[in-house]
């Protein structure tokens, strides 16, 4: 289990570091929900499955959802300026 | 202020906050170090006292019950907020159409993700449900059921499309699915009051370990939580989505 959380760590480590580095609003969100994927499996390995279940649809399909929603709204207001 | 000063403030402000951090970390307590006995009391006291096995729904709904309360009306507040904000300041009248962008190829969805979504909005309504109902019993809860919920209706955005998917969604059933969630909620804290106890006190029968009738007032305010959760998160979504669509035909 010592493994698998170390394991799931070094990855965590690996997204989140990609939500820093990526420049692009659109990509940086669905780099945001890989990371929330990755955050959910290691709250399920830390023995928390009821924090998982909120992180896995939170992180991964709410939060990308809303920000794809804003970015595209904002994309088409300018069109009418 | 130039890169270069920014770079040696940097360097310098680092050096000062390393030996804090380092110290700081090296006194942490060992990984899944648990000094607190509330944790352990809630273990051995929750099935014997509230025939529950899920002990964080023990503490959510029961224990601490009246703190999952004001939480439950904080989404509320901000879920009514986002939608007096967008439904006043956009009117009714709005078309399915999606709003027009340049340089935006306006492909359809792929038959794979209309596929998946049909596929999945299903199974994954009909887990979300599960969750809900045994929250008292295996890990989840109102909550997290109700997240499940708005999920799988996601899903069915994805398969269905959005003039299909409003319909599903609509606004007047999930402004009354969500009140009548909080309602549950606060009506359920009152009723013991009726008879002498005190508010959430739980004076229900237990009911049997292990069903999805035990844990007295815990299912029926957990019910609640799962209508609003689900209810609120699809207002949300439903409120701004909107703001993505053409104004309707009459030229506004």
């Amino acid at each position: 289990m010592t493994l698998v959380i170390a394991g799931l760590l070094a990855i965590l480590s690996i997204t989140g570091l990609g939500v820093v580095l990526t420049r692009d609003p659109r990509r940086q969100t669905l780099a945001m929900a890989a990371n929330g994927l990755v955050l959910s499996a290691l709250f399920l390995a830390l023995q928390a499955p009821d924090v998982a279940f909120s992180e896995i649809v939170i992180g991964s399909a709410a939060l990308p959802l809303f920000f794809f929603v804003a970015l595209s709204s904002l994309r088409a207001d300018r069109e009418h300026k | 202020m130039s890169r270069h000063i920014r770079s040696v403030a940097f360097v310098v402000m680092a050096l000062i906050l390393v030996p804090f951090i380092v110290a700081g970390l090296s006194g942490l307590p060992a990984f899944g170090n648990y000094p607190g006995p509330y944790g352990d009391i809630i273990n051995a006291i929750g099935t014997p006292v509230r025939h529950i096995t899920n002990m964080v729904t023990g503490v959510n709904y029961d224990f601490r019950g009246l703190d999952t309360l004001g939480e439950e009306f904080i989404l509320f507040a901000s879920v009514t907020g986002i939608v007096m904000l967008l439904r006043g300041a956009r009117g009714e009248a709005k078309s399915a159409d999606a709003l027009r962008i340049e340089h935006r190829r306006r492909e359809g969805r792929s038959e794979a993700v209309m596929g998946a979504g049909r596929l999945l909005a299903p199974i994954t309504l009909l887990y979300g449900i599960y969750v809900v109902l045994h929250a008292q019993i295996t890990p989840g809860g109102g909550f997290q059921g109700g997240v499940i919920v708005f999920g799988a209706v996601l899903l069915a955005y994805l398969g269905e499309g959005y003039s299909v998917w409003r319909h599903v969604a609509h606004s007047t059933v999930l402004d009354l699915t969500e009140a009548l969630g909080a309602g549950i909620y606060v009506i359920g804290g009152l009723i013991p009051m009726f008879f002498g106890a005190r508010y959430l006190q739980n004076i229900l029968p237990l009911g049997e370990t292990k069903t999805i009738t035990s844990g007295g007032l815990i299912p029926i305010i957990n019910f609640g939580v799962g209508l609003a959760v689900a209810a609120g998160f699809l207002s949300i979504a439903l409120e701004l989505l909107e703001e993505t669509r053409a104004t309707g035909g009459d030229g506004s």
